[in-house]
């Protein structure tokens, strides 16, 4: 994937307003409105299955899971970009992306669906973009927790791969301490499941920091919604390309970033292994 | 207004199960029958619709009506039905829309499958009216618009031969679920959540149910023997409800469908299970009817009036969905929502029927579109 407008200055965000040398480099493989740095974006991991599909040279199916992900058959849509996302960061490699929403909570039974949804898709990779439903039912954590373990931990004992994508960020909810637990927790199965994540919320809360001439006509959190999704699959696609640079004998979580800082700007390197994933 | 009766009386116990279970993570959705068993709600409901549709097209004297007539009540109906469906949908997203600029949080937006509308209204303003783009929670009613609009090829099958009706019933069933047929949605992929090729099968069931227990004492009396054999269904289901077994559909053989616990093409799983419920609670309203009168009035009321009811409850149960996000939740939250919420489907059904009650002006000419309260409901 070749970095597009290299010459553009990487805004700093307000926050972040240190010199060049602590400030981490913005990745630069994305469009100029989604970009951010890469820690803020990815959780990387293996991703068997995919590879396997590479290997025999066979079309990559991609299962992609969440309310944005069907109800869109416009050519804008998500899975729609996921799908081109992907087939211009891997050239050559046919990729099907199937796009099912989920109704219900993963905590009260979404995840029964989704086996269902699975077994009938059978793909190689799930992208699922998981907690807005459970979030907005405030449901209990503890048993979103165990029942998106469980799930995740079954569509894996099915050697299919899966990336997580945590929720939203919106700043009616940036103090909502239930909200933050709910992406925290996201965050925890994939780290214990050793999963790909995307941290939309992080990408979006650092997006929104920043200054743009883009408006929207309902306001300012209206136009990060509709960024978000735009650059969701962007994001979604630089962590799964980057994950399947991950050499097999790593572990995932000692050191995601060794092979998948190949395709990344130098800049990058240093600083993404000293900022803590996550929150 | 009919009396309380058993089929009312169940049509509002799934009501207000239905109701209560679309306000997830309450505090009352793990106390509803829905959380121990395989089968829920939704089956009770298509099963009474289709024991209703024997009663609304037949005479007070159980004479069958003349066809024609038949067909023209169930397309009136369907034509409510579906025009109930359009209204709801409109609302629900306007309340989701309201709510979201109201509470400036556009994660309201993605609320179960309504981003798609928000993201691509064009293409997803046709899918509504054509039944095609389905909220969560706001999908049953297209599957009753199909099966109401199919009620009268039932009804006149039936009438000519109960065994062929079956059959051929049946058929699509099988087919369906071995060569995983369903309507598809539209924008966006996927299929109909509640699959109207094996469902319809429940509608034909609680038609012959009601048609051959009417005419054959020796089949009331056979099903009164199978009572435990229910009972024994409805423990199975108890046990691995409350275990959470259930098939793991990539592990189980082809047709798959056959074998898993799915709810979109109605698995002969939950099927079997639902048949067990049947026959567990054929005897319990006349049980306990007499010692609870006022709430087998209430109940009853509501499911004579389920069409509305259902989609009072429908709307109240999304505004309950914003009330608890927005405050939290709790026990509290959840008495209040739940409470005032079964009062209001309590009011929606008595305020049907006081519009139907009340006199007309002279000199305003009959309304034939309006529901006659006496007339049992489709």
């Amino acid at each position: 994937m070749p970095a597009r407008a290299e010459t553009l200055p990487a805004a700093p965000a307000p926050t972040m307003s240190a010199p060049a040398q602590t400030a981490e480099a913005l990745d630069q493989s994305l469009s100029p409105e989604c970009r951010v740095p890469g820690s803020k974006l990815y959780t990387l991991a293996k991703l068997k299955a995919v590879k396997a599909a590479l290997k025999e040279k066979r079309p990559v199916r991609v299962l992609s899971i969440g309310s944005s992900s069907a109800g869109l058959g416009a050519a804008s849509s998500y899975p729609v970009k996921l799908e081109n996302a992907l087939e211009s960061a891997l050239p050559d490699v046919q990729i099907d992306v199937e796009a099912r929403s989920l109704p219900g909570e993963v905590a009260s039974g979404a995840g029964e669906r989704l086996r269902t949804i699975v077994a009938e898709v059978e793909p190689d990779l799930v992208v699922w973009q998981v907690g807005t439903n459970d979030a907005l039912a405030r449901v209990d954590i503890d048993s979103f927790a165990e029942a998106l373990d469980e799930s995740v931990k079954w569509v894996m004992s099915h050697d299919i791969d899966i990336v997580l994508i945590d929720p939203v960020f919106t700043a009616s909810l940036a103090e909502d301490d239930y909200y933050n637990r709910m992406v925290r927790t996201v965050q925890e199965v994939a780290r214990r499941e050793a999963v790909p994540l995307v941290h939309r919320y992080a990408a979006m809360r650092y997006l929104s920091t920043r200054s743009t001439d883009e408006a929207h006509m309902l306001g300012r959190r209206f136009r990060l919604n509709d960024l978000g999704l735009r650059c969701m699959a962007e994001h979604a696609t630089r962590a799964i390309t980057l994950s399947l640079l991950q050499s097999d004998p790593a572990k995932p979580e000692a050191d995601p970033d060794r092979t998948g800082t190949a395709t990344r700007p130098a800049t990058g390197r240093e600083s993404s292994d000293a900022v803590p994933r996550g929150n | 207004m009919r009396e309380p009766n058993a089929i009312d009386f169940w049509r509002g116990v799934a009501l207000v199960t239905i109701f209560v279970n679309h306000i997830p993570g309450n505090f009352f959705e793990r106390y509803t029958f829905s959380q121990y068993g395989i089968s829920d709600a939704a089956e009770l409901f298509v099963f009474l619709a289709g024991w209703s549709i024997g009663l609304a097209t037949r005479g007070r004297d159980g004479k069958p009506e003349p066809r024609l007539t038949t067909v023209l009540r169930l397309l009136s109906r369907t034509i409510e039905v579906y025009r109930a469906q359009i209204v709801i949908m409109s609302l629900a997203l306007a309340m989701i829309a309201g709510c979201a600029l109201y509470l400036d949080n556009p994660l309201i937006l993605e609320w179960h499958n309504a981003g798609g509308f928000f993201g691509d209204p064009i293409q997803t303003m046709v899918g509504i009216v054509l039944l095609t783009h389905q909220l969560g929670f706001f999908n049953i009613l297209p599957l009753y618009v199909v099966l109401i609009a199919i009620a009268p090829l039932v009804v006149l099958v039936g009438r000519l031969s109960r065994a062929l009706l079956l059959a051929l019933s049946l058929s699509l069933y099988g087919a369906s679920l071995v060569f995983e047929w369903n309507f598809p949605s539209w924008p966006g992929e996927g299929d109909w959540f509640f699959n109207p090729l094996c469902w319809q099968l429940l509608l034909v069931l609680g038609f012959l149910a009601n048609e051959t227990s009417r005419e054959s004492p020796r089949l009331r009396s056979l099903a009164r023997r199978l009572t435990p054999l229910g009972i024994a269904l409805v423990a199975l289901g108890f046990v691995l409800a409350v275990l959470e077994l259930r098939p793991d559909p990539m592990l189980v053989p082809e047709p798959r469908l056959v074998f898993t616990f799915d709810k979109t093409y109605l698995s002969p799983g939950r099927l079997i299970h639902f048949c067990g419920v049947v026959l567990a609670f054929q005897a319990v309203y006349g049980l306990i009817a007499p010692r609870v009168m006022p709430l087998a009035r209430f109940l009853s009321g509501l499911g004579r009036n389920s069409l509305a009811v259902f989609s009072m409850g429908s709307l109240l149960s999304l505004a309950a969905q914003f009330v608890r996000f927005q405050t939290g939740g709790g026990i509290f939250v959840d008495i209040s929502v739940v409470g005032s919420g079964l009062f209001a489907l309590g009011f929606t059904a008595w305020f049907v029927e006081w519009r139907a009650r009340k006199p007309r002006a002279p000199r305003t000419p009959p309304d034939g579109a309006a529901p006659r309260s006496a007339s049992p409901p489709a």
